[in-house]
């Protein structure tokens, strides 16, 4: 008995092709993309992408600059000293603070490091209460605060190891009695080494002296050697009240997103239990066009995917503190809310007229939103992800989405009009009008095959 | 049974020919539908009935052929057609409705598709209500429906609009004796109001009784076509036939005169009143004793199965 079950089950599921997908193959797909995103984790080493961060050197002192230049020889950053070149300004000036602060709060770079003027004198005293160096991150972006703050401290010893050495020397001679002549001859010989005027591998020639070969390395000494200040890129007194309200948003956009592309896929299957039903035959045989049906159809989905996402916010605000109730936010929640709703009604329908049964549409969406939504940031913020799949987002229903949804509630701009926030939005705009126009009329091409044969 | 009209036919099909890639679903297809009448198409699985029926309803274009509906020639893209095809109603199969709208909702819903509107939909919805008698259960979801009910919804929702053709597919399959009578009632009320129907069914008996003419088609071929009576004459013949249940085994001199099916004796007799005592006297005189007599007309299963054969079509 047991024995036929097992063979007709098996018989059943080898013939099912949208269970043999859901159970193998959707878990690989899935692991495999986590495993890229947070394999990709922590930043440096080979085909792991580096944080991006912008370096302002208001010092401008040898070692401000020999300081600079070890964060960019660090692995997992990306130090960037300019905006990009442009017609108007192919040589554009470095940048300052406030441009710093400003391309982090756009969510163009993750965190900037202003290294302040002063900033050379007082490094490597211990004693000092010198200049700090700012780190500028984004609430939206935990990690960075925290990974840049501690490639400083690397970044430090590798930068100047030579004034660490005279600084500390300074101290012994002060509190401690001073050198001997032989123990000054020593330190004379090898600061050389660690200016980088001569090759380490001289000293070994020239000196047995153990460790030598090590100098450039760290240790535990010189943890908290530079001393940070942290700001917030948007540290405007209600750091923690923002902060919560981008979390609340991202999820808002990204939970919603993602369930209004399976409420729409869900709903685009009517047309495939109407078809199964009769239903849609019997309404074609009335003078009603297949046109005006989709059209009926798509108003409809797009109306209770607007209602979806205008719940969630709502409920996000309401109960969660999420800023939607200023001007410009519930402008830019509206414009984008309403595109979203029609892509996403359009990316139901066409799935729909895509697929042959309920069945399939339920596996075939069941992998295209999942698929979309972790690419796409509705699982996990797109700061965490490498490189390429911030690229691949952009072929994402939800990438685009998520990325208008931000723009509105955590990369705007304070000062903005709202037609100014609002056109702020016209990537995004664009691309989710023509993705919904272009999913319409691949639905119409598609249920060609339930009109007049 | 109703009387044929001698007036200009509602529906005209000639020649009508369609191919489905390596399948001739319709074949030089021709049918004729009088007004006020109810003509039964029929045929076995995959023979071309639907295919007919829904290149009547506009939705399969001809390869060839032409359909005449209502006085206007059937062109898929002409607006004349289009105002034709407002005059007819299909019923499909299926219980094509929308499970969790009421009787009422679902009446509104195709109402409109059928150009009804405010008073005018109200008043056909009411009336669609009493014709099918779910006036009592008007605002209940269907899908809490039986069978019987949901199939006279399913119709009704289909001629809300009083169309001047009915095409009915099947509209009684899988519902109870009772709810079958009650469908033909109110079909035949819809014909006493002017209404021409095309039904096609299996229920052979059924057909055979409620059809004024009968079309029987085959592999996209219309093979047969006429009042029942004149399918009889033009196949098995009117000979009726009588079987003669005997207590006993059939004796040796009755084997010559009848054909013998276990204890039972066949014979074919064209008049009953004549035949049948001579008949009686000769089993008797031949040593048989009759303990049953079976008397049966020919049927239009018959005559189905001397048309199409008794190959599967499947």
């Amino acid at each position: 008995m047991i024995r036929t079950i097992l063979r007709s089950h098996w018989l059943h599921t080898r013939r099912d092709t949208v269970v043999l997908g859901l159970t193998f193959v959707l878990p690989i797909i899935f692991f495999t993309i986590f495993a890229i995103i947070f394999g990709s984790m922590g930043g440096g080493g080979d085909g792991i992408d580096p944080l991006r961060v912008i370096v302002v050197d208001a010092d401008s002192t040898g070692v401000s600059a020999r300081f600079a230049a070890a964060l960019e020889e660090q692995d997992a950053l990306r130090v960037y000293r300019a905006p990009r070149p442009t017609d108007e300004q192919p040589e554009p000036p470095p940048y300052d603070r406030e441009g710093a602060l400003a391309a982090v709060r756009r969510g163009h770079v993750s965190a900037a490091v202003i290294l302040p003027e002063g900033f050379g004198d007082d490094f490597g005293n211990f004693t000092a209460q010198g200049e700090e160096v700012e780190v500028i991150y984004d609430a939206a972006n935990p990690l960075a605060q925290h990974v840049v703050s501690g490639l400083l401290q690397a970044a430090a010893f590798r930068a100047a190891p030579d004034v660490l050495m005279e600084q500390g020397m300074g101290y012994l001679d002060q509190f401690g009695g001073g050198l001997t002549s032989e123990q000054q001859a020593a330190i004379d010989q090898i600061l050389p080494f660690l200016r980088g005027e001569r090759d380490w591998e001289e000293l070994a020639a020239e000196s047995d002296t153990p460790g030598a070969s090590d100098a450039s390395g760290g240790g535990a000494v010189f943890e908290g050697l530079v001393r940070i200040r942290s700001t917030d890129a948007r540290a405007a007194g209600e750091i923690e009240e923002e902060r919560r309200s981008a979390i609340v948003s991202y999820y808002a956009a990204g939970i919603g997103v993602l369930f209004v592309l399976f409420s729409m896929a869900g709903a685009g299957g009517s047309l495939l239990e109407e078809e199964e039903s009769g239903t849609l035959e019997r309404v074609l045989v009335t003078n009603t066009s297949m046109t005006t049906l989709l059209l009926g159809k798509w108003i409809f989905f797009g109306l209770m995917a607007l209602l979806q996402l205008v719940l969630m916010f709502l409920w996000g605000a309401l109960v969660f503190g999420l800023d939607l109730f200023t001007s410009n936010h519930l402008a830019g929640f509206l414009v984008m809310s309403v595109v979203t709703a029609a892509a996403a009604s359009g990316f139901g329908i066409v799935l729909a007229a895509l697929c042959r049964s309920r069945a399939q549409l339920s596996g075939i969406s069941t992998v295209v939103i999942l698929v979309m939504g972790a690419l796409g940031g509705s699982m996990v913020p797109g700061f965490v992800m490498p490189d390429f799949m911030d690229t691949a987002a952009l072929f994402t229903f939800n990438g685009w989405a998520l990325d208008g949804y931000l723009k509105v509630f955590w990369y705007d701009d304070p000062n903005a009009t709202v037609l100014q926030s609002v056109g702020a939005l016209l990537p995004q705009l664009a691309v989710l009008a023509g993705l919904a126009a272009i999913f319409f009329f691949g639905a119409r091409l598609l249920a060609r095959r339930w009109e007049t044969v | 049974m109703a009387a044929v009209s001698g007036t200009e036919s509602v529906l005209t099909v000639r020649e009508a020919t369609k191919r489905f890639d390596q399948t001739l679903a319709l074949d030089r297809a021709d049918l004729e539908l009088r007004p006020r009448e109810r003509l039964g198409l029929l045929g076995p699985n995959g023979a071309g009935k639907t295919t007919l029926v829904r290149a009547i309803a506009g939705r399969v274009r001809l390869d060839a052929g032409r359909i005449r509906l209502l006085g206007a020639e059937l062109d898929l893209r002409s607006p004349q057609s289009r105002r034709v095809r407002g005059r007819i109603g299909v019923v499909p199969q299926e219980i094509a409705l929308y499970p969790l709208l009421t009787a009422r909702e679902n009446l509104r819903s195709f109402g409109e598709l059928q150009g009804l509107r405010g008073h005018a939909l109200r008043e056909h919805s009411d009336w669609a209500l009493d014709w099918t008698g779910l006036a009592d259960r008007a605002d209940e979801p269907i899908k809490r429906f039986s069978g019987g009910m949901k199939r006279r919804l399913n119709i009704a929702c289909s001629v809300l609009h009083r169309p001047e053709v009915v095409l009915l597919d099947e509209p009684t399959v899988g519902v109870d004796p009772q709810s079958r009578e009650r469908i033909w009632e109110m079909l035949e009320k819809l014909r006493q109001e002017g209404a021409a129907q095309l039904v096609t069914t299996h229920q052979l008996d059924e057909a055979q009784q409620i059809c004024d003419r009968i079309v029987i088609i085959d592999h996209g071929r219309v093979i047969a076509s006429g009042s029942f009576r004149q399918l009889i004459a033009d196949t098995v013949g009117g000979q009726r036939q009588i079987a003669l249940e005997l207590d006993g085994d059939v004796p040796a001199a009755l084997r010559e005169v009848f054909t013998i099916e276990g204890k039972r004796l066949i014979h074919g007799l064209h008049d009953v009143g004549r035949e049948l005592p001579a008949l009686l006297e000769r089993v008797a005189a031949g040593g048989g004793t009759i303990r049953d007599v079976h008397l049966s007309s020919p049927t239009l299963q018959a005559v189905f199965i001397h048309l199409t054969g008794r190959e599967l079509r499947e």
